[in-house]
């Protein structure tokens, strides 16, 4: 299937422009009081445990100690009434670009950090990281924290006794990163076959249809009526 | 039925036996994705309404079908289920591929935990295009499985190449 | 304060509510106990959910759900993908509203972007947003009566789901996946004709929804058969992360739609209610989601009403690059809390894409709800809470 003309806006005078990205992101000037508060009282009450914290467009990250995690996360929801549970995941930091590459997944290999390994906001130490969005239904506001995990060893305590939904999504996340939830009544497999092996979200998890197949979309590429043969569009 | 088996039958008879069989297919309700939907919408929608064709979809389990529509994604879990399922229908049965994740794994060509087409474990007897297909190319599987059958020598059971919906290349 | 202090007050009454249940089961006739398995390959799953049920009788003493026979693997397929194929893969995901499935990508990508849709974009999107509400709150409509032996119902809901889709496949060319919206507005405007057209439907529609009030919920068997049956506490429902339908069921006001006037769609100039209901229970979740389609139909009315015109697509590069940063956004699909957490790096595709589906929490009480009850009920719980597999599994 192709996908050269999705991007193209309607009218039909608008040129095909290469311009790079006109809208950047306006960097967020505008002080949160509502959200600094809430960093505020979480550091009062964890102090150094709360590593960092990143505001921007109305939206709020805190990244917290591992050895803190559940205690935050219970805070968050006895104290700062983050009384809805949204989701819980898992994050691998690892820059592969090449995503379908040769090699095939291998548990034992040597999990060096690349240098240019960049973590999202709030930061982060290593690879793995797990995050939890919680929700305030009464003042209609989200959070979401991370916590950091070892790569050799990701670790974290469990939350599935503050919050009674995150059971299976660290089943989930157990099963998709390989990730240990120190504390979880039963890790099991929950979407995959239990023969399956190797963490197919981890970045480092190939995709073996992609190294016999080429992808289609570069193969059946047909241009627009009226158009020259698209060579601008970039492959993968 | 030693006639029909020695391949002696006499011809009217024949047909009058393929016409029988192809006017009351048996259908398992066999919902797997999207196109489960659609199937849906074949079975009781009564725009659609399978049932004028002599299909009808409500046998209780896989040992009362003589069809079984693969409507949508076959994961690796599913597999096994579906193989086992396959193997419970009694003879003459038919297998009808619906959608593109059935026929060939579809948008989920490169996933790791989806069977790149149902052909892979069960062999299959109408493709039908289309992601999700719409109600009239089931019909009209259907209604190509049933052409089959009707010309079918119930002797040596055909096993020749599938049908595809609209022609085509199922890759 | 240590963790164990704090371990849910509803953990505790869950347990106390799983002692009673076994109690109750033990006063009554010695029976033997029994493993049911349920799927995965059964008519009242709603496709491939299989689930364990550990009986005593009649009773359920537990049930372990086992979904995963349709994980098609979303989140490692969305890394591999351009941010315009994303949208052809996300719409599978709850195919009964496959338009509701595309929004909150393409809004979160375009709040990475720093752009946003034009006003006649943002109507347009929001009406076939309800739209795909119709055409899957109909259905449930429907089969929850087949769930309890009345087929009837079912058929009238596919009759009528049709004219929803024939609106949809018009707008969009696409019947079920319409793949329609893009970073920065929608593929196309609205065909001529359309609005009177869309205006009938929402009628009939109203109608469907007359019937089912007179066909269900007035009907004294089903009342019976759903009035009490699988009771969620509002604090356990915010537990486990219940939403949409299912929370507001269990008396939290809590709609997406209403309380979040920063997500850039039109429901802020629609006026409409939030239905909730005290009780909690099967009744209570079939009820609000039948209020809720009247008033979707309401939204999809004033909507058109007042469709202000101007473009409907803002300017973007050709090649859609999206900078970095990390976002999440969230809206209240059909089913309840749809979010995706999108983290980009700059690339072409996403780096990371986590999707929050509204089914894969609401399904993840089962084990708790349906403790104790008889075997019956644990088919019209299930229906009521209502989960697309594709949802649950992604």
């Amino acid at each position: 299937m192709s996908d050269a003309p999705t991007e193209t806006p309607d009218a039909p005078d608008a040129p095909a422009e290469e311009a790079p990205v006109a809208v950047q992101e306006s960097t967020p000037v505008e002080s949160d009081p509502v959200r600094e508060a809430i960093v505020t009282q979480l550091s009062g009450a964890f102090g150094d445990a709360i590593i960092d914290s990143h505001i921007a467009r109305g939206d709020l990250w805190v990244r917290v100690a591992n050895d803190k995690w559940a205690e935050v996360v219970a805070f968050c929801k006895a104290t700062l009434g983050f009384r809805f549970f949204d989701f819980l995941g898992g994050m691998d930091w690892l820059n592969n670009t090449n995503l379908s590459g040769e090699k095939v997944w291998d548990p034992d290999a040597e999990k060096a950090i690349p240098a240019d390994m960049s973590t999202g906001y709030a930061g982060g130490d290593s690879r793995f990281q797990v995050l939890c969005r919680l929700f305030n239904v009464d003042t209609h506001m989200g959070i979401t924290l991370k916590v950091d995990l070892t790569a050799d060893a990701p670790t974290v305590a469990t939350i599935s006794h503050v919050f009674a939904g995150a059971d299976w999504h660290e089943r989930e996340t157990w099963e998709m990163y390989g990730f240990n939830f120190d504390g979880h009544p039963g890790l099991r497999h929950l979407y995959l076959p239990g023969s399956f092996e190797g963490f197919p979200l981890r970045k480092d998890f190939p995709l073996l249809a992609r190294e016999i197949k080429p992808w289609p979309g570069l193969v059946d590429k047909e241009p627009m009526p009226g158009e020259e043969a698209d060579e601008e569009e970039v492959p993968e | 039925m030693s006639l029909v088996e020695s391949g002696r039958s006499p011809k009217a008879l024949t047909w009058l036996l393929n016409y029988g069989r192809k006017r009351s297919l048996w259908a398992y309700q066999w919902g797997l994705a999207c196109c489960a939907i659609e199937m849906a919408s074949v079975y009781v929608s009564p725009r659609f309404d399978v049932m004028r064709l002599g299909v009808i979809p409500f046998p209780a389990s896989a040992r009362q079908a003589d069809l079984l529509i693969i409507s949508g994604t076959v994961t690796d879990k599913m597999a096994p289920p579906i193989r086992r399922l396959y193997e419970q229908m009694p003879d003459p049965k038919y297998v009808i591929s619906m959608g593109s994740c059935a026929n060939c794994g579809g948008p989920y060509w490169d996933s790791y935990s989806v069977t790149k087409g149902v052909d892979q474990i069960i062999p299959v007897d109408v493709y039908v295009p289309g992601c999700p297909p719409r109600p009239e190319a089931l019909l009209e599987g259907i209604v190509l499985l049933q052409q089959r059958i009707q010309n079918e020598d119930p002797a040596e059971r055909w096993r020749g190449e599938p049908i595809i919906v609209g022609g085509g290349v199922i890759s | 304060m240590t963790v164990t202090e704090t371990a849910s007050e509803w953990q505790k009454a869950a347990y106390i509510a799983g002692q009673a249940a076994d109690a109750r089961v033990n006063v009554e006739l010695e029976t033997e106990g029994m493993t049911l398995n349920i799927g995965p390959q059964h008519p009242a799953t709603h496709g491939t959910l299989r689930i364990v049920v550990r009986l005593d009788g009649e009773q359920v003493l537990w049930a372990d759900p086992v979904p995963g026979y349709m994980h098609r693997g979303y989140e490692k397929l969305c890394e591999v993908r351009k941010y315009p194929q994303v949208t052809t893969l996300i719409n599978r995901i709850d195919w009964l509203s496959s338009f509701a499935n595309e929004v909150p990508f393409i809004l979160a990508a375009e709040e990475l972007l720093g752009v946003e849709a034009p006003p006649r974009a943002q109507y347009i999107r929001t009406i076939l947003f309800e739209m795909a509400r119709l055409a899957n709150i109909t259905l449930f409509l429907g089969d929850m009566g087949a769930q309890l032996g009345a087929v009837t119902p079912v058929f009238y809901a596919f009759r009528d789901r049709e004219h929803v889709l024939d609106m949809i496949e018009s707008a969009t060319g696409g019947r079920f996946h319409p793949n329609f919206d893009r970073v920065g507005g929608i593929k196309d405007d609205l065909p001529k004709g359309w609005i009177a057209e869309a205006k009938d439907v929402m009628e009939r529609v109203r109608v469907f929804c007359d019937q089912m009030d007179q066909l269900l919920v007035g009907n004294e068997i089903f009342q019976t058969r759903t009035r009490g049956i699988g009771v969620v506490p509002s604090a356990v429902a915010l537990d486990y992360g219940l939403s949409g339908a299912n929370l507001r069921a269990s008396g939290v006001d809590w709609d997406l739609r209403r309380d979040d006037p920063t997500i850039p769609m039109a429901w802020k100039h629609a006026d409409f209610k939030v239905w909730t209901h005290p009780d909690g229970d099967s009744f209570a979740r079939y009820w609000v989601r039948l209020q809720e389609t009247r008033e979707s139909t309401k939204i999809i009315d004033q909507l058109l009403d007042d469709l202000p015109a101007g473009p409907i697509m803002t300017k973007v590069p050709r090649i859609i690059k999206i900078p970095e940063g990390e976002a999440y956004v969230q809206t209240e699909n059909p089913l309840g809390v749809m979010g995706y957490y999108v983290v980009s790096k700059g690339d072409l595709g996403p780096f990371r894409v986590k999707i929050r589906t509204p089914s894969f929490n609401n399904i993840s009480i089962a084990p708790w709800i349906l403790r104790g009850v008889y075997v019956p009920d644990v088919i019209t719980i299930l229906a009521s809470l209502y989960f697309i597999l594709g949802d649950i599994d992604r």
